[in-house]
């Protein structure tokens, strides 16, 4: 199989994931300023409201796809041969895709 | 003035070693390639290129104090003793400070460095408004020289994949250039590919290493830019005082 790696959308991806990440940096250290959480089950709350639930969300799914062409793109410059580049990428993507249902487990959970 | 140069052979030579020599300077040794000049009349094994001796052929880049630069606009007043001259890095040596600039070159004949327009030709000349003109200023003037490719990481790592800064910045000096009609086929083929444009980490040394002040990441961002849509600027790259090997 021959994986397809693109040049612009890697770039788009990494610019507009960034952003979004900085801006929930800037939510957070704003709603934990204004209302400090002290206990779990007051964290679990807060978390489990839809709007902040989805925020957390788009937030992983940013990360995550930041870190995909952050790896991708260390690995693209420094593997050798295209062999353990191959494999060392499907390394990469399954640890990420792995993360990212144990993500979704948990917010789901939190919702239930 | 004491030198360190670095020297190769490959018939007798398993890997560079570095040679010490000292010249007792005259007053008309301004610049590093005089007092070159003067160690090949004392040792004529020592094999380098140059040409032009005033910063325009590009011939005599090497490795200066760790920082490529053209020996012949290098002062030696400003230079730190003993002078290590190594070749430019990255690239195969050849002998002493020679290296093989085949990969560099064929990058950037990759990039169709030439204008194409199928159009048929005015009586005279295909005009240009003078700001048409002026997005070609800090591009135009690369002379090829290799000092930025061979000081860049990311081109170390990728030279057969990635276009190198020196490509670029005539891949720019093609797609702004309001006289080309190629300018999509252009984009497309540096987008199409994960390497060509796209390895450049925005670690700058290109800039800070060109001995025209030229820089290639300006350059190699706004390709990225044109590429996304996301243009339209007026005037040409941005041009600094050249920093010279210290």
């Amino acid at each position: 199989m021959r994986i397809r790696f693109t040049g612009l959308k890697a770039w788009w991806v990494q610019r507009v994931s960034a952003i979004y990440m900085l801006l929930f940096v800037l939510f957070l250290l704003y709603s934990f300023g204004l209302h400090p959480v002290h206990a779990h089950p007051q964290w679990r709350g807060w978390v489990a409201q839809p709007g902040v639930s989805a925020t957390f969300l788009i937030f992983f799914a940013a990360l995550l796809a930041h870190m995909w062409v952050g790896l991708r793109d260390v690995l693209l410059d420094y593997a050798r041969p295209a062999g353990l580049r191959r494999l060392l990428l499907v390394a990469v993507a399954a640890g990420l895709f792995g993360m990212a249902v144990w993500l979704l487990v948990i917010l789901s959970r939190l919702q239930a | 003035m004491k030198l360190s140069i670095s020297r190769y052979n490959p018939d007798r030579d398993k890997e560079p070693y570095l040679q010490d020599y000292e010249i007792e300077l005259v007053p008309t040794d301004h610049m590093l390639l005089d007092v070159l000049l003067r160690v090949k009349a004392q040792d004529n094994t020592l094999s380098f290129r140059r040409s032009c001796r005033e910063g325009v052929c590009g011939s005599d880049a090497m490795n200066i104090n760790g920082r490529n630069g053209l020996a012949c606009i290098t002062r030696t007043s400003e230079l730190r003793e003993p002078v290590v001259i190594r070749p430019l890095p990255g690239f195969p040596i050849v002998r002493d400070l020679f290296v093989d600039m085949t990969q560099f070159f064929k990058q950037y004949y990759s990039i169709t460095p030439y204008l194409v327009n199928s159009e048929p030709p005015p009586e005279k000349e295909r005009l240009q408004s003078p700001a048409e003109r002026d997005k070609l200023n800090g591009a135009y003037e690369c002379i090829l020289c290799a000092c930025c490719s061979s000081q860049c990481p990311s081109y170390w790592w990728n030279p057969d994949k990635f276009v190198g800064p020196a490509g670029l910045i005539q891949a720019y000096r093609f797609i702004f250039d309001s006289r080309d009609r190629a300018t999509q086929q252009r984009l497309d083929d540096l987008d199409n590919d994960p390497y060509r444009l796209f390895r450049c980490r925005t670690i700058m040394n290109c800039a800070e290493v060109c001995p025209k002040g030229l820089e290639p990441v300006h350059a190699i961002e706004r390709i990225r830019l044109k590429i996304a849509g996301v243009t339209e600027h007026v005037g040409g790259l941005d041009v600094h005082p050249p920093i010279s090997p210290k």
